[in-house]
């Protein structure tokens, strides 16, 4: 960390100082010096750039960028900011896609939401949103979304259009002579979920991939703006259902970071076993995934008839299956009863009676193994260029889990440790999922065990500590936060303003985004049938890719 | 053999006692049932003060504020279905006590089984508020307006014979203040 800070002192900043336990803020007096700083911090061990996030001060006059640096080794990051002009025309700063291969897609992000224009970017279109956004910047504070929203017949037409002209390019570009051709893969494969892939292919080879993402966008991050502080929760949850619960919980720590408010123990030790539960949830629905790609069904059906007892369980919780809304800014949203904890146990029984099947069958099976332990390898250099997380990292081998790295809620009072695997194939990734789910389990037993005897104590009182208040007018202010989402680093980075009754600005780094970048790398070369079994390994939900 | 026929006429009577799982009618069954569920809201006019907090929330304005003819807590919310997201937070924000004027929790399950698709199209929680109670409020708004004015009246009255009685006197001494100079 001092080496950071030294190193960042031969530039020009308006100020250095430590942020939480792990991060060095700091922001440059001038963009040009972008360039240098990135090449001084990667040589100095941060290879990876977690996001990139302009936030758009309509008075100041100013964007600001955000640069989230991240050391995965060593766990040191930095947060490095800088100004650019607002004006589209002079809006335009240096790329970091040739230092740092993870921050492509978000700087295309940033180029489509905010107008951003990135300078020696080797591929800058625009990402993510329709074509009736080109050219406009959604994001920024002063964009007209009603007059945009006028013109919905027109903005179809605009989308059909160019989806023809495309279509007659892809034709133009054929060579007669041999078999190349595009392809595409989804959004109507059954194992794609909403995403389009054009696959470009000579025959069953696959020369490249070019994603095509946005089926599903729903500018939460706009949206959350347009929401006060509690209200937020619902378009947080909506980054994936999934997992829902730990997106709130990121959301709610920034806040409650923001309005210096501390929760309660017990809400923290809630916090923890919703968050597991959610994560049970998604990891069944991720192995279910993974061999629904490889055209067997009977494991996704398997693990829903467990996955329901613990959405039994998040159902007398909060009342609602999937979309809970269970976390807010100040806690939790409920108390707890006896009842609840009996049906968790439930939960816990149907999954131990289970587990040893399912492992037998699905994850030592041979034909699996052959199948999938010749694809999709990711070393950890490739973790650490992209900015890989979750599962797919420690798949690879690499230890990273927010959990233990940046403690957060009560993960620091829990037993835990790195479940990794080393090869990086898609069996890997399938293994450790299987592992994490009993991680899950052993951590929800833990915290289970806490709770009910922090109750019977007399310590914790469930039916009022859920909640503290969080006033509803914030001070200016920013936080990010971090948590250990079921797919990954969830990153968080809310600007509040004066007297803010609604976020300013949320940015939502989703780990779906930086793994969806890897297909093109993973898949050219291989063959036409090895897409669904990469894509389905990769565990990538369109909710928190698209956003 | 009669022994063996009667031995199958019993196995068979024997299913006729219990009931088929198939015949039961799961639109009416819940497999897990919770009292927190989240489901169609029951809104109370009678508690309701009208203060628009669930209005303010709500997320996805499902949530609009029906008039009504009075002058003072003249508004009650009613819930378009088709947009609600039943987040709940209409239910956290209401300020009545000890029973929220408006709940979502323990609401029903199955709201959209059964009917037809005409019967969506409406999907709304309205609140029908009965003339009579319109015509009571109306009335004890016009009997507490009358008292009001009456008291009003009174309290003007006692004033007046108050200035009067503190005035006469003064009136009553004669006033040599222009006299002096």
């Amino acid at each position: 960390m001092r080496k950071i800070k030294q190193l960042l002192e031969n530039f020009n900043t308006l100020y250095i100082e430590e942020y939480k336990t792990t991060w060095v803020k700091t922001k440059l007096s001038t963009a040009d010096d972008l360039l240098m700083v990135a090449k001084a911090l990667k040589e100095h061990g941060l290879r990876t750039i977690a996001t990139v996030s302009p936030t758009d001060f309509l008075e100041e006059n100013v964007i600001e960028m955000n640069y989230f640096f991240e050391d995965l080794m060593t766990n040191r990051n930095c947060w490095l900011k800088c100004d650019v002009p607002r004006e589209l025309d002079e809006c335009e700063i240096e790329s970091l896609t040739p230092l740092f291969k993870g921050a492509n897609w978000h700087e295309r992000e940033a180029y489509s939401m905010f107008g951003v224009r990135f300078l020696n970017h080797p591929d800058l279109r625009p990402i993510i949103v329709s074509q009736d956004f080109y050219d406009k910047t959604p994001f920024r504070k002063d964009f007209d979304w009603d007059a945009h929203d006028k013109n919905t017949v027109k903005n179809m037409q605009k989308i059909v259009d160019s989806f023809k002209a495309e279509e007659a390019e892809a034709d133009k570009g054929i060579d007669a002579e041999s078999s190349e051709t595009v392809l595409n893969w989804g959004p109507t494969h059954p194992a794609s979920g909403p995403i389009r892939l054009k696959v470009h292919c000579d025959g069953e080879d696959v020369i490249g991939i070019d994603p095509d993402i946005g089926f599903v966008w729903r500018a939460l991050e706009h949206l959350v703006t347009k929401k006060d502080f509690v209200g937020a929760i619902v378009a947080v949850e909506r980054l994936c259902f999934m997992d829902n619960v730990n997106s709130m919980t990121a959301y709610a720590q920034a806040v409650e970071e923001i309005a210096n408010v501390e929760i309660t123990e017990f809400a923290k030790w809630m916090r923890v076993l919703l968050g597991e539960v959610s994560r049970i949830s998604s990891h069944a629905m991720g192995m279910g995934g993974f061999y629904n790609a490889l055209g067997l069904h009977t494991v996704a059906m398997w693990n829903m008839d467990v996955r329901e007892f613990f959405l039994d369980f998040l159902e007398s919780y909060s009342g609602a299956r999937i979309a809970t809304a269970a976390v807010e800014p100040g806690g939790v949203r409920y108390g707890l009863q006896q009842n609840m904890l009996d049906e968790l146990q439930l939960a816990l029984d149907k999954f131990d009676a289970t587990k040893d099947s399912v492992k037998d069958i699905f994850i030592n099976n041979p034909t699996m193994k052959m199948r999938a332990s010749k694809q999709g390898f990711i070393s950890n250099l490739d973790v650490q260029d992209y900015s890989l997380c979750g599962v797919v990292a420690r798949a690879s081998g690499v230890k990273i889990d927010v959990r233990i790295d940046e403690p957060y809620a009560a993960y620091a009072e829990i037993k835990m440790d790195y479940v990794t695997q080393k090869d990086g194939s898609a069996k890997d990734r399938l293994i450790n999922l299987f592992e994490e789910l009993e991680q899950s389990v052993d951590i929800i037993k833990q915290a289970k065990r806490h709770i009910e005897e922090k109750i019977a104590s007399g310590e914790f009182d469930p039916t009022k500590d859920q909640m503290v208040k969080v006033p509803k007018k914030l001070p200016r202010g920013e936080a990010i936060s971090r948590v250990e989402w079921s797919r990954g680093e969830v990153l968080m980075h809310l600007v509040t303003e004066e007297k803010g009754t609604s976020p300013y600005r949320l940015k939502m780094k989703a780990p779906s985004f930086n793994h969806t970048m890897m297909l093109d790398k993973l898949l050219a070369g291989q063959t036409l049938s090895d897409i669904p079994l990469v894509f389905g390994s990769l565990y990538i939900c369109q909710g928190d890719l698209d956003r | 053999m009669i022994l063996e026929l009667l031995k199958k006429v019993y196995r068979v009577s024997k299913a006729l006692s219990v009931k088929s799982p198939a015949t039961e009618d799961v639109r009416t069954h819940v497999m897990h049932q919770s009292d927190r569920f989240r489901g169609e809201h029951q809104i109370d006019y009678e508690t309701c003060i009208g203060c628009d907090a669930c209005n303010k929330i709500c997320p996805t304005t499902a949530i609009t504020m029906k008039h009504l003819p009075f002058k003072k807590q003249n508004i009650v919310p009613e819930v378009n279905l088709g947009v609600c997201i039943f987040c709940g937070l209409c239910e956290d924000v209401c300020p009545t006590k000890p029973e929220k004027s408006i709940i979502l929790s323990g609401g029903r399950y199955d709201m959209l089984s059964g009917g037809w698709h005409e019967d969506q199209v409406n999907f709304w929680v309205h609140v029908d508020v009965p003339q009579e109670y319109i015509d009571s409020r109306l009335e004890a708004e016009e009997a507490a307006r009358v008292k009001k004015e009456l008291e009003a009246k009174k309290k003007a009255a006692l004033l007046a014979m108050k200035d009067k009685e503190v005035k006469a006197p003064v009136s009553g001494v004669p006033d040599f203040s222009g006299e002096q100079i």
